[in-house]
């Protein structure tokens, strides 16, 4: 009874404990941009965690869909004035077309030609940002105004990283909540079966190409919403946001910790950000040291960093 | 626009592209492996050259081996890491893997080459054969023939020879390989190198037709996934057809419609292709794994 207990209470207490940590830390302008910049690539890091995690497939599109929401949110706030509401309203929507379309089109293919595909849509992608005139060609789209929530007489803005961060923190607990549900639901069991075993999946009369493209059509929003605060945070919007940091940043989110853990995406998005942010060897070194993350712990510990725990706990419940 | 121009511009592209592909045709062939890291070595080749031929002062004709010694070494360093992998055929590892390493050569090659962009000029480069109205430099020549060449004698190493039969094998059935004694494991390695050195060899060559960046990698590999998957995945006669069928489409639409979305109209060819042949060539490429 007691563990149960201990066990629901873990994750509230966790996450006010993720809440007041920017304060704990310091409270300096430099904690708080870091702290937002964690929320932010965390939830992107999520979209993509229920494709790799769950479904098993590689999908290299979803930097595509985190620009997807920031381009969305730069271009109806600054061209068509639109609030902040609208914005993300309009970032979901637009990102579950652009979900639709590649997820139809790549409906049957599976594992590499699947990636491979989703990593053309990503190279297409920043040739069309930097070359369309509509987006701000490589210039970008300059100007967006500040993140303004406000409903009624409630006032809800952010003038500064300090202000981003409840409005941050609320992305990413929305998030990590909707995760948690997805893993719980019948489509979570689903996507599970699809990926480890197709055949009984059809069998149980599951079809796995319509649960691949449910997947998808969940988790491009994610990522997307990701991209919708990220607009607000820089203020400005260029195809760099396209870039393949984004892509390797978001892979290594979802294989350091250990596939399927909740908040594995999370802690991993602030290993990597508090190295580069306060520990930088320079942006070079950062890339070798980011690169080689991936490719150490995917090549010697497929677990992730949860598998280095594994050995400990049996050590201890044998003890007990 | 001179039309007869442009076919032959495209049949140089198309040869580039041929030849910048062999690698990883033969790599996913007969390892079914993706290296999204091919890219990145291409420009680790491109680089090489250049260093050896502009700040060593080595001629070009041994800067070509240099840099494929290096890119060879660098292909056995991967599958060294990734050979557990390899086995398991655990395709989601092996592809993002090969993306870090992608990653960490762009850093890398950023910090040692510096992050400007370079121009890699060959003496075949500068003298340009002219007929008429029409005009090839010598290299475009040299990439056309070696590119024929190149895929000659692969087809005839793969098809004719005690090795070429033994990497079939394990094409084929790599269990079934190991069990007739095959080294497997030494396979894998060698179709790596071979990797590494035949995209290091075709940047020394293609590189020279357009300035060389550290960040170009990431989009350098798109036109190979085009040529790799439209040839057939795996097959050495499909890919250089559709490397050349491919540089003939993209010369005419740079000079037809646009040149800055000839990447993009690539792409909806191979999307094109994929969805008109649906199972075939997705379907088709993955029932031998697992």
């Amino acid at each position: 009874m007691q563990r149960r207990w201990l066990k629901r209470l873990a994750l509230p207490l966790f996450g006010l404990l993720v809440f007041a940590a920017p304060t704990l830390l310091g409270g300096s302008g430099a904690v708080y941009s870091a702290a937002v910049l964690i929320a932010i690539f965390a939830v992107m890091a999520y979209g993509l965690d229920v494709i790799v995690s769950d479904l098993g497939e590689v999908s290299l599109a979803h930097p595509v869909f985190f620009a997807v929401g920031s381009y969305t949110t730069a271009w109806l706030s600054t061209r068509a004035g639109l609030g902040s509401w609208a914005t993300l309203a309009a970032t979901i929507v637009v990102a579950l077309l652009f979900a639709a379309a590649i997820g139809l089109v790549t409906l049957r293919l599976r594992e590499f030609v699947f990636s491979l595909v989703t990593y053309a849509v990503g190279v297409v992608a920043i040739t069309v940002a930097s070359n369309w005139a509509f987006l701000g060609g490589s210039d970008g789209i300059r100007g967006i105004p500040l993140l303004d929530l406000s409903v009624g007489g409630l006032q809800l803005s952010a003038r500064n990283d300090r202000e981003l961060w409840p409005y941050a923190f609320a992305l990413l607990a929305v998030t990590v909540y909707l995760i948690d549900r997805f893993r719980r639901s019948l489509l979570g069991a689903a996507a599970i079966m699809v990926h480890l075993n197709p055949r009984l999946a059809t069998m149980a009369g599951t079809d796995p190409a319509r649960v691949r493209l449910q997947v998808f059509l969940f988790s491009a929003p994610i990522s997307a919403a990701a991209g919708w605060l990220y607009a607000y945070q820089r203020a400005y919007v260029s195809a760099d946001v396209l870039e393949n940091y984004f892509l390797i940043l978001m892979l290594t989110a979802v294989v350091l910790i250990g596939r399927r853990q909740l908040l594995g995406p999370l802690i991993a998005t602030a290993m990597v950000l508090v190295q580069e942010k306060f520990f930088s060897l320079g942006g070079n070194v950062d890339k070798i040291v980011l690169g080689a993350v991936l490719i150490v712990i995917l090549g010697f510990f497929p677990q992730g960093l949860m598998g280095l725990l594994q050995p400990l706990r049996r050590l201890l419940q044998r003890g007990r | 626009m001179n039309l007869t121009q442009q076919l032959i511009n495209g049949l140089v592209l198309g040869h580039a592209y041929a030849l910048v592909a062999i690698g990883w045709t033969l790599l996913l062939g007969v390892a079914r492996l993706v290296n999204f890291g091919h890219g990145q070595m291409y420009m680790l080749g491109a680089f090489v050259t250049w260093w050896a031929v502009v700040k060593a002062g080595v001629p070009y004709a041994l800067a070509l081996p240099i840099a494929m010694a290096i890119g060879a070494l660098f292909g056995l360093l991967m599958q060294r890491v990734m050979l557990k992998a390899t086995f398991e055929q655990n395709l989601v590892s092996i592809m993002i893997m090969t993306l870090g390493f992608g990653y960490v050569l762009q850093g890398g090659a950023a910090l040692v080459f510096g992050s400007t962009g370079q121009i890699l000029d060959t003496a075949l480069s500068r003298s340009e054969i002219k007929l008429g109205e029409l005009w090839l430099t010598q290299q475009d020549l040299a990439i056309v023939l070696v590119a024929i060449a190149v895929f000659v004698g692969l087809k005839w190493l793969l098809d004719g020879t005690r090795i070429g039969r033994l990497v079939r094998m394990v094409a084929e059935d790599p269990k079934l390989a190991q069990l007739a004694g095959v080294n497997v494991r030494r396979v894998y390695y060698g179709v790596f190198a071979f990797e590494g050195a035949a995209v290091a060899f075709a940047a020394g060559m293609v590189a020279p037709r357009t300035p060389i960046l550290t960040s170009m990698g990431f989009e350098e590999v798109i036109m190979t996934f085009v040529v790799v998957v439209l040839g057939g995945i795996g097959s050495v006669t499909g890919s250089y057809v559709a490397g050349v069928a491919l540089g003939l489409f993209t010369a005419l639409f740079g000079a037809l419609v646009s040149p800055a979305y000839t990447t993009a109209a690539c792409f909806l060819v191979l999307i094109a292709v994929l969805v008109l042949r649906p199972g075939g060539l997705g379907a088709g490429s993955t029932a031998g794994v697992h």
